[in-house]
């Protein structure tokens, strides 16, 4: 992670960030490819069903709820702010305790080496509660890792700095709001990008633990209908709701980091 | 501790364990001496002297090992909160934080200190004003040229008008035409604000236009000499930068820097 290549980015940035027209090409290409296999289907043997038409896939999508969008957005976002406290909160502690960070450092690498699929079955397995299993797998699997980004950049501060604050006698709560937590600010900015794609793409997974509603739900439905368009329809608009949320932040990131130089 | 206040420093001795050899480095062998209430002290000495590890402890980030240092009766490192807002230093390159503008840089001693929010505001521009930065008290630091950031750090640390003032190669990197207009600003501040000021320099011209009295320090840090400038004769400042000079070179007192 390199925090000082953030800026000139985020204010290049439109909706899909810094976007070159040969990306725009390759995009393109691709969908052409795809709407000439779905149109030479029944020549070539393919199943129909198997690669629909961006028509077919347009149907889909104007059948996507909303609702199994919102839901599932919320999920991911209750789950960040819940693992962003926590992995913060447990961040501070560990910076204060050396002692605490050394007990507790193999149990977080061990946490962050466990599969995601077992964790979900552990949900299973031990929860009940479809939301709170959920929203179990998403915060055992990003709170450590805002816990990690926090604490390594909290050390990389400047001895510098922290003496010249210590000089002038902060409290404790002080030396973290007016030296950590602004000093830490472009990494843990970019922390929460890589954890809310990184959320985005484990939801999905962890709804299909039980849940009746959610995007991970609906993916399901279609597979068991043998429906591509569906699944196309409901992956497009996950990946567009990342972009969104991605832009947001770049947004948020130019503001909090206006004082940076060019 | 008032406004100013004395600096009693008693068989004072700091040993370091080097983490990789386990060797101990003495990087204070034993200091005496007092500063009174008010007086401008420039300290000098060789590299590696212990200059800066002495400005620690009377920060009070570091804990003596031997002997004490106190400030109108406290010790920095043992009463290290009774010291806020009554201690503010200069340090070599700026360390002014990146994120705020001038202005808030300059608060940020009287924020830590409690200071009601409007009165840090009119004190913190009063200050930029007085050096001369009235027109960017809204810039970043990265807007500011080397010398201009140097003047916002002597604007934080006057801004708390502390008791004792630090300085430690305050003017070092500047270049030598804005170091000796700050170190003039400097001196006459310190002076208004009555502070104890400690300076730690490696330029004995910086030294003699500063201190109302220099220690030079040997290796490891002990008082080879104190020369009270003000009684030395002007004329003959020459001869005082030569006397500390030789006074340096031989790690021995000169004949003509009487302790
Ligand atoms: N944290 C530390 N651990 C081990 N040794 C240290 C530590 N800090 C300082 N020393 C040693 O103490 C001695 C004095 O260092 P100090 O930084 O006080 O010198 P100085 O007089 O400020 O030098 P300079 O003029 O170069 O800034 C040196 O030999 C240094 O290696
Ligand atoms: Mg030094």
């Amino acid at each position: 992670m390199k925090p000082s290549s953030i800026l000139p980015e985020a204010k290049a940035a439109g909706l899909f960030g810094r976007f070159p027209r040969e990306g725009l090409v390759s995009l393109l290409v691709l969908a052409a490819v795809w709407e000439t296999l779905a149109q030479l289907s029944p020549t070539l043997g393919i199943p129909p069903f198997a690669v629909p038409s961006f028509v077919r896939i347009g149907r889909s999508l104007l059948t996507v709820t909303p609702i199994d969008v919102a839901i599932t957005l919320l999920r991911v976002l209750g789950a960040l702010l819940v693992s962003f406290v926590l992995g913060m909160t447990l961040a501070m502690v560990m910076y204060l305790s050396e002692t605490l960070e050394r007990h507790a450092r193999p149990v977080i690498r061990l946490l962050m080496a466990v599969p995601i699929i077992s964790w979900i079955l552990f949900a299973i397995l031990w929860f009940r509660g479809v939301e709170f299993r959920v929203a179990f797998v998403l915060v055992i699997v990003c709170a450590p890792v805002f816990l990690v980004d926090a604490l390594d950049s909290m050390r990389d501060v400047s001895r510098d700095w922290r003496d010249m604050l210590r000089s002038f006698r902060p409290t404790r709560v002080q030396f973290f709001t007016k030296l950590m937590l602004p000093a830490t600010l472009p990494s843990i900015l970019t922390s929460w990008k890589i954890v809310m794609s990184l959320a985005i793409r484990v939801v999905t997974i962890a709804e299909l633990v039980g849940a009746v509603t959610g995007i991970g739900h609906q993916l399901n439905v279609a597979q068991q209908l043998f429906s591509v368009a569906d699944v196309f329809a409901w992956t497009l608009v996950l990946v567009a709701s990342l972009f969104l949320l991605e832009y947001v932040l770049t947004l948020a990131e130019a503001r909090l980091l206006k004082w940076r130089p060019a | 501790m008032n406004r100013a206040a004395p600096v009693e420093v008693a068989g004072l001795g700091k040993r370091y364990r080097q983490t990789t050899s386990g060797q101990e480095v003495v990087a204070i062998d034993r200091l005496d001496f007092r500063i009174e209430s008010g007086e401008i002290v420039a300290i000098v000495g060789q590299t590696g002297c212990g200059k800066s590890t002495f400005l620690d402890i009377l920060i009070g980030l570091e804990a003596p090992s031997s002997g004490s240092l106190s400030v109108g009766g406290f010790t920095p490192y043992g009463d290290f909160d009774r010291f806020r807002g009554r201690i503010a230093t200069v340090f070599q390159q700026d360390r002014l934080l990146p994120w705020r503008s001038s202005l808030d840089n300059v608060r940020l001693p009287l924020e830590l200190a409690g200071m009601p929010e409007k009165e840090q505001r009119e004190r913190s521009l009063g200050w930029l004003e007085r050096l001369g930065l009235g027109k960017f008290t809204g810039a970043y630091p990265h807007e500011l040229s080397g010398g201009m950031r140097q003047r916002v750090a002597i604007a934080r640390a006057f801004a708390l008008e502390p008791a004792i003032l630090l300085a430690d190669e305050a003017f070092g990197h500047l270049d030598e035409v804005t170091a000796a207009e700050l170190r003039e600003t400097f001196v006459k501040l310190a002076r208004e604000c009555g502070s104890t000021s400690v300076l730690i320099t490696h330029q004995l011209e910086e030294a003699i236009a500063v201190g109302d009295r220099i220690l030079v320090f040997g290796k490891p840090a002990t008082v080879l000499a104190d020369v009270s400038v003000a009684q030395w004769p002007r004329e003959d400042y020459a001869g005082l930068r030569e006397a500390i000079q030789a006074t340096l070179q031989a790690n021995a007192p000169d004949p003509r820097l009487k302790r």
